[in-house]
């Protein structure tokens, strides 16, 4: 690994000879850059830059920073790893952009070799490009891992193995001249192949079929079969080395007649420019402001509502934390909307630490105190903290229902939603979004393709690996909550992201499309940058970028490189990953300025509602949550919207009666806050409901005392020794009393009355000892003094076991060195153990061993040892007169008997 | 601050005393279906069915939306539009249509849309070979069963397959002294643009010459399927009257007249009746080349008429009501069979118009006694509603009522044959029930329309289609258990403007506390939904004023 890093020479080298010394000429800005981007090589933080350098190199650091880079880069990289080594910027931009040229790559071209240089994952001068070692390892084609090039291994590599006389045959049918060595062969033919006009030649006497067959291979992947005896037109091609025996039956493509075919392009569609991200719809910013608001609002009622229904005990914690389906279930229809939008609902609730489980013994969901402190702001308040939440939390609710790697149900608040890429993804999306104009809707697709050039996965590209479906859930997500309106990123969101200039001068007044402060389009550029995201600061030197309409305009500010010279990047910029944390300043000024342009969106809370005469109420708005609270409870919410619509029942109306509300409350209440008069049918309902409440009562009691004579009653009531029975009376011939049916008769009894037990039937109980009887109980078992007396067959087998286990301790030992203690098992090495053993196998010879069972008794045994398998012992133990297996790991040790 | 408020249910608020009221209402009457309409806020409801109708009238999602979010006082959601738009967007990628050489087939612009139904199990026995990639060949047959099977699994298909024009035969509407109106006409427009559907009006608005508008409108041959024998009569009586249609020229066909004429009424009971297994009346459906069928009082259509109704998708079909409500649910059915909805007018509308009679709706609770509360609660479940419905208290609330309404038109109308025997006695009143004969009852009737009578009990033989244009007072006493149109139909018998203008009043006993209090508050779901205001007032008022 750290072979790239050689010892820094004495003297100053005009050159740098090795990453260390790169790194070493560096300055602290550049430094700074790469150890931003790649946090990793400082944790902990290197001695010197000579460790620094080693630790850059290493297979894990290496792969991190190749994960992280954008596909132009990466594609960059790749070429770089299938040049010679090294290579010059030249070289490198002629496998980019091939023998044709092209404007676009050449343009771009410089920014991803200054990216790869910051990243330090190249090295050397403009003529002296250098991958480090590990990168190159890891994207060089190997038979095991092509690479997404398709290009195969070089002549040179591919005829390592290949005998001198083939080597000059090729040479000569190639039709160069024969050299004394096979070196000198290859370098001729390599460059042969390297040399466009004379391959041109070559290939022109090409039969047709074998240029078929170049043309299958060209582009990847580079092998191919042959039989035994190939066809004439493929032993054209061997013969000339053109193709290349790798394996018996197996022929590979060598790079250089791949890139002579490719017109030295290392790869068929370079990827220069990050694809833009397309407007789907324009809408007025006016509507999606409105929209989000909407949505907004909808969010608070939401959380307000699924805490509510919550409030008195939330579901169970499942015994592997989360919800369970069923609760999940239950409060999606509570909320009418579909499972997934509720789990999401629920997360953010989490999220924004307004539900947590209680942690009680009987583990259940509650609100949080932080719940009802946040229900005391204002409306523009609660919608930025739950955002903020969302924006920050790691948590992806659009997991749940599905299953982890262990085919376990993910549930919502359960374990395993966390990824970590979520924020990023996330913070990343919205700014691509924020890189529109105002009211401009991005085409889902079109946002997808620009992350996953952002962020391309080696190898396989499937269609919804996570951050695709991170970005996804993101949009929708962003919908749900107000953060988009119509699938534009509305004003509020676009403050809350520190997106615009103006948030963070403080105050744009709605009207002002912040956007328009800083030029349009354009605009986003310093934003971008300013708030650290790659996309748009990660290419200031490609003129072709911000010539496109619809991306991210690279800021004017970022000076450009003049060209493709050694000089590092100035290091304004982070690579994706590392969203630019707002300073807390700017954060709470962005809150407020989000609050600020949402709060008069928000519609204004009323506090009157229409009543009609089928019992219906009709609150055109939302509701002052004091009269909301009332309503929920004295009537059914029937539908839910801007509006929301309440239908009165007898049990609803019953449900106010039991909260404590009488029918004059009601009364005043609908006269209160009914714009139009109370509906005759309402106003008989509630009184119709009321006559009846109450009018049958409920209590507990636990005994009663009964007597048709009420004066007597009346005295026992007047009695202060009866005080402490606590009699209650229900009616004039029944007292009741909280006291058990005995204690009363006891209590009674001491007060001098001569009372009597009834039954549950009313007849007089007659007074006999109770007669208290066990459940079904087996007699005890007797503990003998002993054990009992042995039979004769259990005698016989124990004196034969006694008598073995003597033959183990006492059979003389050949064991060299002291003999044993008695009852010490005898130790040997593993080794020794299992040659011992194997031995014995083969001699059939007993052996004497000691041996710990599962339960960690040891013991000792006599065995003659039948085959030794598998880390097994099969073999006949004399001390249990059987054929047992033994785990020769828990075989002691082993020791041979005595001849005798 | 505007009209509309969108609800995430998809229902539509729309405030009816706001200045843009009634711009909002047409704009989303294409699409929207009005659920509810009492006095301050109507509720409307965007269903996919609605947002299809309207697609088939003509309109697109954009002026949906753009009627949405207009109107709406706050911002539409984004997901509902989307989600309109593209429910709209199923409609239309399949049509049935007629092919020269093979007749009807089913053509999709989308093929995947197509596979899809194909693959389903329910479609399969319902077309043919497939002619090409997009198109497959229909039974004509099964036009009808196609459409809804294709409605059900959400790809409902357009019909072009036109409708057969029928035997010719001039009918004129005679509008000598009286007009259609104005609502009438937009009905009948509504209709014959649409090809087929239903007309839903309040009792009393006039259905029945929508019916012979419309066969004023087709000109042809036209079988006319009606409840009863007594409101065939009447159809008979109104077209002789209304149209140029003479006697001669139209037939009854029920029970004991089976005449087969250009235009013949015939009844359901007819229709349905089953010997051995089949149904030997319907060829009258086959009998004549029928260019038009209009079914009346359409909520009542029996089962089997739907089976018969899906094999007659090439004729025009219309459908009358006043309460599209079936407490079977079969609405949708109707809707796809006969056709969708083509005009629907609320009541407080026609009454506001001056066509219908205000009324004044009153539901008076009367006790039970002590003996029949205990009699009550041990009753057998299947027995409780008769017990509470038939009180004796309530013989004496409906006295003090007829007493009160001395020398008006009073129909009583009632449930059980005892009670109404015996209100018949104590209010000295002739009753009219099942056994009662045709021809007693039209006596009966005529002597009520004389005004030689003024009180008649009936029981539900009553309750469609009698023409008692004087009565001005219904008590209720009984009713079937929670029918929603039973009691709508049995306000329609007082709506009928009345000559002086004056107010009808349609009474509703009710037992205090029994399941006779639930179903009448089931029953008046529907009215109340139309506007009409109950007051309740308790028994003890009513007999103190008597």
């Amino acid at each position: 690994m750290s072979a790239t890093v050689d010892r820094m020479s004495p003297e100053a080298p005009s050159a740098p000879r090795s990453l260390a010394e790169a790194l070493r000429a560096r300055d602290d800005a550049s430094l700074a850059a790469l150890l931003r981007s790649r946090p990793d090589l400082i944790t902990p933080v290197p001695t010197d830059l000579t460790q620094l350098a080693t630790r850059a190199g290493t297979r894990a650091s290496v792969l991190r920073a190749l994960e992280r880079l954008d596909r132009f880069a990466l594609q960059t990289a790749e070429a770089l790893a299938v040049a010679p080594d090294p290579a010059s910027y030249r070289t490198l931009l002629g496998l980019m952009a091939g023998d044709g040229g092209d404007e676009t790559v050449a343009a771009a071209l410089p920014r991803a070799v200054a990216t790869l240089r910051e990243q330090a994952l190249v090295w050397g001068d403009d003529e002296r490009l250098r991958l480090v070692r590990t990168a190159r390892e890891l994207l060089a084609p190997t038979p095991q891992h092509p690479s997404p090039t398709g290009l195969g291994p070089t002549v040179r590599e591919a005829t390592s193995g290949m005998s001198p006389g083939r080597i000059q045959d090729i040479v000569t049918t190639a039709g160069l001249p024969s050299t004394h060595d096979s070196v000198s062969a290859v370098t001729a033919l390599t460059a042969l192949f390297a040399d466009r006009r004379k391959m041109t030649k070559l290939l022109a006497g090409a039969p047709e079929a074998a240029r078929e067959v170049l043309d299958r291979l060209v582009w990847g992947p580079p092998y191919g079969q042959v039989t035994a005896e190939p066809a004439a037109h493929l032993r054209w091609l061997l013969d000339r080395g053109l193709l290349l025996p790798t394996a018996p039956g197996t022929v590979v493509l060598p790079r250089e007649v791949a890139l002579h075919l490719r017109e030295g392009r290392a790869h068929r569609a370079p990827e220069p420019l990050p694809p833009a991200v397309e407007p789907a719809a324009n809408h007025s910013p006016q509507v999606v402001d409105a929209t989000a608001a909407g949505q907004a609002y909808t969010a608070l009622a939401t959380v307000e509502e699924l805490l509510k229904d919550w409030d008195e005990g939330g579901p169970a914690v499942l015994r592997a934390g989360g919800l369970s389906v069923r609760d999940l279930k239950r409060t999606a229809v509570a909320l009418d909307v579909s499972e997934p939008v509720t789990a999401f609902w629920i997360e953010l609730a989490y999220a924004a630490g307004l539900l947590a489980s209680d942690g009680e013994a009987d583990e259940r969901y509650a609100a949080t105190p932080a719940y009802d402190e946040w229900l005391e702001r204002p409306a523009a308040e609660r919608w930025v903290r739950l955002a903020e939440a969302w924006l920050a939390v790691t948590r992806t609710p659009g997991l749940v229902g599905g299953r982890d790697a262990k085919d376990r149900t993910l549930s919502a608040l359960g374990p395993g939603l966390d990824r970590s890429a979520a924020p990023e993804v996330r913070h990343r999306v919205l700014t691509l979004l924020a890189g529109l104009p105002q009211g401009t809707a991005p085409d889902t697709e079109s946002v997808l393709a620009r992350l996953r050039w952002e962020r391309p996965l080696r190898g396989p590209q499937p269609d919804d690996d996570l951050r695709t479906r991170l970005a996804r859930w993101t949009l929708s997500e962003a919908e749900l909550l107000g953060v988009t309106g119509r699938g534009a990123l509305s004003a509020h969101a676009r403050a809350l992201l520190g997106a615009t200039p103006a948030a963070a001068t403080g105050g744009p007044k709605r009207g002002t499309a912040p956007d328009a402060a800083t030029g349009g389009a354009s605009g986003a550029g310093p934003t971008t940058v300013g708030s650290g995201t790659p996309a748009a600061s990660a290419k200031p030197a490609s003129p072709a970028a911000s010539a496109r309409p619809g991306a991210p305009a690279p800021g004017a500010a970022a000076p450009e490189p003049s060209g493709p010279g050694d000089k590092l990047p100035v290091h304004h910029h982070r690579p994706p990953g590392h969203p630019a944390p707002l300073s807390p300043a700017e954060q709470s000024a962005a809150t407020a300025a989000a609050a600020r342009l949402l709060a008069p969106l928000l519609p204004e809370p009323l506090d009157h509602v229409l009543l009609q005469a089928d019992l219906t109420a009709v609150a055109p708005g939302p509701l002052r949550r004091p009269l909301a609270d009332v309503l929920g409870v004295l009537a059914d919410v029937e539908s839910k919207g801007g509006a929301t619509v309440y239908r009165f029942t007898p049990a609803s109306v019953r449900r106010a009666l039991d909260a404590g509300r009488t029918a004059a409350d009601l009364h005043a209440f609908l006269a209160e806050h009914s714009r139009t008069p109370v509906p005759q049918p309402l106003a008989y309902l509630i009184d119709d409901v009321a006559r009846k409440h109450g009018h049958l009562r409920v209590g507990a009691a636990s005994s009663y005392v009964r007597c048709d004579d009420d004066t007597l009653l009346n005295e026992i009531l007047a009695d202060k020794r009866a005080a402490a029975l606590r009699l209650r009376r229900l009616a004039p011939t029944v007292l009741a009393a909280p006291a058990d049916p005995a204690t009363l008769l006891e209590g009674l009894r001491a007060m001098g009355y001569a009372p009597a037990a009834e039954s549950a039937e009313g007849d007089v109980l007659i007074a006999r000892a109770h007669a208290h009887r066990t459940p079904p109980r087996a007699a005890p078992e007797p503990v003998p003094d002993g054990p009992p007396a042995p039979d004769a067959t259990l005698l016989t087998a124990a004196i034969r076991a006694i008598r073995a286990g003597d033959l183990a301790a006492t059979t003389p030992r050949k064991t060299g060195g002291a003999p044993l203690a008695s009852g010490e098992l005898p130790r040997t090495s593993a080794a020794e153990t299992l040659a011992t053993v194997q031995a014995a196998v083969l001699t059939g010879e007993s052996l004497w061993i000691g041996y710990v069972n599962a339960d960690g008794a040891a013991s000792q045994r006599v065995i003659g040892p039948v085959r030794v398998e598998g880390g097994f012992v099969t073999a006949y133990d004399h001390t249990a007169d059987e054929v047992r297996t033994y785990p020769l790991h828990r075989i002691t040790g082993v020791a041979e008997l005595a001849d005798d | 601050m505007s009209c509309l408020i969108v609800q995430s249910d998809k229902t539509l608020l729309l405030e009816v005393d706001h200045e843009r009221a009634d711009d909002c209402r047409r704009a989303i009457a294409p699409f929207a279906e009005l659920e509810r309409a009492p006095e301050h806020i109507h509720t409307y409801r965007v269903t996919p069915l609605g947002l299809w109708n309207a697609r088939a009238a003509g309109h697109d999602a954009e002026q949906v939306v753009d009627a949405l979010v207009q109107y709406s006082r706050y911002p539409v959601p984004h997901a509902l539009l989307v989600d309109i738009a593209e429910t709209m967007d199923r409609y239309g990628r399949l049509t049935l249509s007629k092919h020269p050489a093979h007749g009807l087939v089913l053509t999709t612009t989308d093929r995947p849309v197509l596979e899809e139904v194909l693959k389903s199990r329910r479609i399969t026995p319902l077309v043919g070979a497939r002619i090409d990639p997009d198109t497959v060949v229909v039974h004509p047959s099964e036009r009808g069963q196609i459409k809804q099977t294709l409605l059900k699994l959400g790809w409902p298909a357009e019909d072009l397959a036109g409708y057969v024009d029928g035997e010719a035969h001039p009918i004129e509407l005679l509008e000598d002294g009286w007009n259609l109106r104005p609502y009438q006409k937009q009905a009948v427009e509504n209709f014959w643009h649409g090809g087929s559907g239903v007309v839903v009006l309040p009792c009393g608005a006039g259905k029945t010459l929508v019916g012979a508008g419309s066969m004023a409108q087709a000109k042809s041959t036209t079988l006319i399927l009606v409840t009863n024998t007594v409101s065939a009569r009447q159809w008979k009586h109104e077209l002789v009257k209304r149209t140029s249609l003479t006697e001669d020229e139209i037939g009854e066909y029920s029970g004991t007249r089976k005449e087969i004429r250009p235009v013949t009424i015939a009844t359901y009971q007819v229709l349905t009746t089953r010997r051995k297994g089949v149904y030997p009346h319907l060829e009258l459906f086959d009998s004549r080349d029928w260019g038009l069928i209009v079914y009346d009082e359409v909520h009542l259509l029996p089962a089997p008429v739907f089976k018969f109704t899906a094999d007659l998708q090439a004729r025009r079909r219309l459908g009358l009501t006043a309460t599209l409500v079936r407490e079977d649910g079969r609405e949708s059915d109707v809707f796809s069979l006969i056709g969708p909805k083509r005009f629907d007018a609320p009541w407080k509308e026609i009454e506001a118009q001056g066509y219908i009679a205000p009324a004044d709706c009153v539901e008076v609770r009367v006790n039970l006694t002590d003996s029949e509360r205990l009699a009550y609660a041990t009753a057998e479940t299947e027995e409780k509603y008769r017990f509470c419905a038939t009180t004796a208290t309530k013989r004496k609330v409906t006295e003090a009522i007829v007493r009160r309404f001395a020398g008006q038109q009073i129909l009583v109308i009632g449930q059980y044959i005892d009670q109404l025997d015996e209100l018949g006695e104590h209010l000295d009143a002739p009753v009219i029930k099942g056994e009662t004969s045709n021809a007693q009852r039209e006596k009966l009737f005529d002597a009520f329309r004389e005004g030689e009578i003024s009180v008649l009990v009936v029981s539900k033989v009553a309750n469609f289609s009698i023409d008692l244009p004087e009565a001005t007072v219904a008590i209720q006493v009984s009713g079937t258990f929670g029918s929603r149109q039973e009691e709508a139909q049995r306000l329609g018998r007082v709506l009928r403007p009345k000559a002086d203008g004056h107010q009808a009043h349609f009474y509703s006993v009710v037992a205090r506390d029994t399941i006779d209090q639930d179903f009448a508050a089931h029953r008046q779901r529907f009215l109340a939904e139309q506007g009409y205001a109950y007051r309740i007032v308790d028994a003890d008022e009513i007999l103190a004023e008597g």
